[in-house]
């Protein structure tokens, strides 16, 4: 018999604040690694502007091998780097170093993408009237690339609200680990139900917004 | 302005050598514009490149104003193309900024203006392509036409002392080809403004060009005055390139054996174009004349006309036609 009066919602509503800082935090530090990353990844690449084989293979090995962990698996084997980051493997701290490191190559993957989609004629305008790499990057190639940076977000960030659910597997704190301790440990279905669903509520919620942020900055 | 020396460019492509330029020499004069037409493949976007060093040369040496660019080092190579405007055949519009975001980018990259000054001179320049009241649209709000003017505008920006013109009018339909080709005549002649285009058209050539080269696998075939060319072609590629915007080279459909006199290739050049010369002509003979086929145009600002005539009559007679055709200089082939 499902019962919801036995959900403690003062519980949920705290979960809920916890994966949104995880996600919220992991988010930023995952663009911030992730961008330079994306658009070195871009221009070291053949017939590009800093075009650097050696670069490009060294960047490109790295971040396969990074994507290529499961991320169930690395949760785990970063334990001792996060204590050592953060002071703690739990909790919310606990959860976000493993979180960046998990999605960083995955968003700089896809940084990479959304920049070779740009018309290589505009970059060939900005050379031939004379801009130097550094105002090409930043006046150029970021602001065409925006729209299509802004829907990479939109899919990182959702990526790590799931990630950060699947943290409560060890531990960390939010959503997933409601579930894990009531709805799966304590045969609390109407806990799973609820978390399932809040969860569905927030990536829709990202979903939404993100596109209306890409439809704003969109002028093709 | 620009002068051209012994360029040769070759690719490396898997373990093949290409060779995309041939021992190009060319004079280009100031405020001139300058042609170079030629078919898909034959190596003309590859020179036009050369000129502001997107295409590195293999060998060789170009000059734009005694200034021999391909010594140039990095500062001076972004000093050199911000002196050299260029347009495309896809316009290349940042498509995240406004129009007059567009044209002030150039003059932004310089860091020579101040704000007020860049504001200024990209009003100016939107008055001088017409594009006055769209300061504030995205290029995907334009229409083509449009989008080469705001190309147009945003390549004379920095004061060019060169226009660089690459397909620019190729992507654009005949109507728009021709106000483009006027803007770009019209900006020629206010700023003397030296232009060079490539194009695969002769309509482009005979429509603004003072002269042109044609190049064919990697080498210049023919170059010279337009009407020079136009009306003369010596090369075979010169002459399909002719055929195709000319409604006077096709001989072949006339059956030439049927014909009971001479037939004769009158051209003639400049004011004559518009002199009752054939009138004169069969008023003072007693030749028979019959018009077979024939063009009267212009080549940019001068008038031309080419006719195909068939000419019967005593040999006393005929002479007395070439000699008038002589005194008014009407060129005169004798066909068959």
């Amino acid at each position: 018999m499902i019962d919801f009066s036995l959900v403690d919602w003062g519980d949920i509503g705290h979960a809920t604040l916890e994966t949104l800082t995880m996600t919220g935090l992991s988010l930023l530090f995952t663009v911030l690694i992730g961008l330079p990353l994306g658009i070195l990844l871009f221009l070291s690449a053949r017939n590009q502007l800093l075009a650097r084989r050696g670069v490009y293979i060294a960047l490109s090995l790295f971040i396969n091998v990074l994507r290529s962990v499961p991320f169930l698996i690395l949760l785990i084997v970063m334990i001792p780097l996060t204590l050592l980051l953060v002071g703690t493997s739990l909790g919310v701290e606990g959860a976000i170093p493993p979180l960046v490191i998990g999605t960083a190559p995955f968003f700089a993957r896809l940084v990479e993408n959304v920049l070779r989609e740009i018309d290589r004629g505009v970059i060939e305008a900005c050379l031939a009237m004379g801009a130097k790499t550094h105002q090409i990057i930043f006046g150029a190639l970021l602001p065409e690339a925006l729209p299509g940076l802004l829907a990479a977000i939109t899919i990182t960030a959702i990526t790590l609200m799931s990630y950060a659910a699947m943290s409560g597997v060890i531990g960390g704190g939010g959503l997933g680990d409601l579930a894990i301790r009531y709805g799966y440990q304590r045969f609390q279905t109407e806990v799973m139900i609820v978390t399932v669903a809040v969860l569905v509520v927030l990536v829709q919620l990202l979903q939404f917004f993100g596109d209306r942020l890409v439809l704003h900055f969109t002028h093709k | 302005m620009i002068r051209i020396e012994h360029l040769h460019k070759t690719y490396q492509v898997a373990h093949r050598k290409i060779t995309a330029l041939s021992d190009i020499n060319l004079h280009i004069a100031r405020g001139e514009i300058f042609g170079i037409i030629g078919r898909s493949g034959a190596g003309k976007s590859t020179l036009i490149r050369t000129l502001n060093l997107l295409e590195q040369p293999s060998e060789g040496q170009i000059f734009i104003a005694d200034e021999n660019i391909t010594a140039l080092d990095n500062a001076g190579l972004y000093k050199l193309r911000q002196r050299i405007g260029m347009i495309f055949q896809h316009f290349n519009l940042l498509s995240a900024k406004t129009v007059a975001q567009n044209i002030d980018w150039p003059l932004k990259i310089t860091g020579n203006y101040t704000p007020e000054q860049r504001r200024q001179r990209v009003v100016e320049l939107l008055e001088l392509v017409g594009l006055g009241p769209h300061g504030e649209k995205y290029p995907s709000q334009l229409s083509g036409g449009q989008k080469q003017r705001v190309g147009i505008a945003r390549a004379l920006a920095n004061y060019p002392q060169v226009l660089l013109c690459d397909e620019a009018t190729s992507a654009l339909d005949p109507e728009t080809t021709q106000s483009i080709l006027r803007l770009l005549l019209d900006i020629n002649r206010k700023l003397n403004l030296t232009i060079v285009l490539i194009t695969h058209e002769m309509q482009v050539i005979r429509s603004i060009c003072d002269r042109v080269a044609v190049i064919e696998d990697a080498q210049i075939v023919e170059s010279g005055k337009v009407i020079d060319v136009f009306l003369r072609p010596q090369h075979p590629i010169t002459q399909k390139l002719v055929a195709q915007s000319h409604a006077f080279d096709q001989d072949s459909q006339i059956d030439v054996a049927a014909r009971a006199g001479q037939l004769v290739r009158l051209t003639f050049v400049g004011d004559v174009t518009y002199q009752p010369i054939l009138n004169q002509v069969i008023a003072s003979t007693a030749a028979l004349i019959t018009i077979l086929q024939g063009t009267i145009s212009r080549i940019k600002d001068t008038p031309y006309g080419q006719l195909l005539i068939e000419l019967s009559g005593s040999e006393e007679d005929l002479v007395s036609v070439f000699a008038h055709f002589d005194r008014y200089a009407i060129h005169h082939e004798v066909l068959a």
